[in-house]
């Protein structure tokens, strides 16, 4: 039995203001990934990252994004990863650093360790607002949260929403 | 779930920027950051060793560590960059505000002395400069028995390529010398985008030729190692403490943890 096995890495994308964050789209962090481990490694890490690396999903409401290594050199490039200092987008330069949080076989393990991570966000952020109505919002978006039934796009909205009014 | 230091932030007279870096620190989930005063004394003037300003007015409310349910905590540390053994006093009382001590030798003898003498808890290894000598194994494993930890730090290698190579490349031959054992990687981080997560660090510590299970300690338990290490330099060989009472008299306490610290790995 050949099964074809890659690592996915949950990375989340840190910037100092939280406006340019939206201005990210998966091509150009893809680009500045290949472009630190082409500094890093060199050749080799460049054609190691061609092997089947790719972007598989950017929320650039919460900066959170999904990278797909192939199984045997996902460390090498992961090394590669903190050297990034900044991303170029739509020739806009946001300067940010990536933060990886977990490194899974499958996309579904990473969803699951992501739901996990965002209830204890939302858990983090129930002190900080007086108001009821919000206090509300977050109490019925952590108890939705859940793999099926949608309950992660909820989460994002209302990280999202939390997220503005916390500016 | 191990406990994350970061035992190097450089220190900026800018209080918000100190606060976006605590801030940051705290949501990578480090749960202790040691702010690091630079003293650079030279001969020629007399200068002031700076004191430390507290904490409480440093940072208002401590954020919360990630994952965790304490807030971070935040010490106070001073680097002594040397080129001869009489600039170091170790018991001016201006050195026993700080938590922690940190050398960083410039020439070869002073880096035989402080590794067998001098009573600090880091050695700093320069990384924006090829180093000026080699190490051998002699002070290095004189060091290791006392307690002492070497630390690398890599926001350098962040901001620029040669700083890249001088880092990988020292950081590497200290490696080969010590055999991965008590090292601390940490960053000296001006801003808060030059932090970086835990994992990230025991990733690169890979590249610095420290195995896997010697790249997490030099995060997490070394770190600690450390830290009761400095807690040791302000008691009577790390048995007995005192401390003032309210009411102005001495008491004194045994210290259960203390005879631990003098050995870096508990056995």
């Amino acid at each position: 039995m050949v099964r074809v096995k890659s690592r996915y890495l949950l990375c989340e994308i840190n910037v100092s203001d939280r406006r340019d964050l939206l201005k990210l789209d998966d091509r150009a962090v893809a680009g500045s990934v290949k472009a630190a481990v082409a500094r890093t490694h060199g050749d080799y890490g460049a054609a190691l990252c061609s092997i089947r690396f790719c972007v598989k999903y950017l929320n650039a409401h919460t900066g959170i994004v999904f990278l797909r290594f192939h199984k045997g050199c996902y460390k090498l490039l992961w090394s590669a990863l903190p050297f990034i200092t900044s991303i170029e987008c739509r020739g806009q330069i946001i300067p940010c650093f990536l933060n990886c949080l977990h490194v899974g076989g499958t996309i579904r393990t990473c969803q699951k360790f992501l739901i996990r991570y965002n209830t204890r966000q939302l858990h983090q952020m129930l002190p900080k607002y007086k108001n009821k109505e919000e206090k509300r919002k977050i109490q019925e978006a952590i108890l939705s949260c859940s793999l099926t039934g949608g309950g992660n796009k909820a989460l994002e909205d209302e990280l999202e929403s939390e997220e503005e009014d916390d500016e | 779930m191990s406990v994350f230091m970061d035992l190097n932030v450089l220190f900026s007279a800018d209080r918000s920027r100190l606060q976006s870096l605590v801030e940051t620190a705290a949501h990578l989930g480090f749960s202790t950051v040691a702010i690091n005063y630079v003293f650079e004394p030279t001969t020629k003037k007399k200068q002031e060793v700076p004191s430390p300003v507290p904490i409480s007015e440093l940072i208002g409310q401590l954020p919360v560590v990630q994952g965790r349910s304490r807030p971070i905590k935040v010490l106070n540390r001073l680097t002594v960059v040397m080129s001869e053994a009489s600039h170091f006093r170790p018991n001016t009382t201006e050195y026993r505000a700080f938590d922690l001590l940190a050398i960083q030798p410039t020439t070869e003898k002073l880096f035989h002395t402080t590794c067998m003498l001098c009573d600090v808890d880091i050695i700093c290894i320069s990384v924006t400069e090829k180093l000026p000598f080699f190490f051998k194994r002699a002070p290095i494993n004189g060091a290791i028995d006392r307690g002492v930890v070497f630390e690398v730090s890599y926001a350098s290698a962040l901001r620029d390529s040669t700083m890249r190579r001088y880092t990988i490349a020292n950081a590497v031959c200290l490696m080969e010398s010590c055999k991965g054992k008590n090292v601390i990687v940490s960053s000296a981080a001006e801003k808060a985008l030059e932090l970086r997560g835990p994992y990230d660090i025991i990733n690169l510590g890979a590249l610095f030729g420290l195995s896997d299970a010697d790249s997490k300690e030099a995060v997490s338990s070394t770190c600690r190692a450390v830290l009761l290490h400095a807690e040791t330099r302000k008691t009577a060989s790390g048995i007995v403490y005192t401390r003032i009472s309210q009411q102005d008299t001495l008491q004194d306490c045994v210290g259960s943890e203390a005879p631990a610290a003098k050995r870096p790995k508990p056995t």
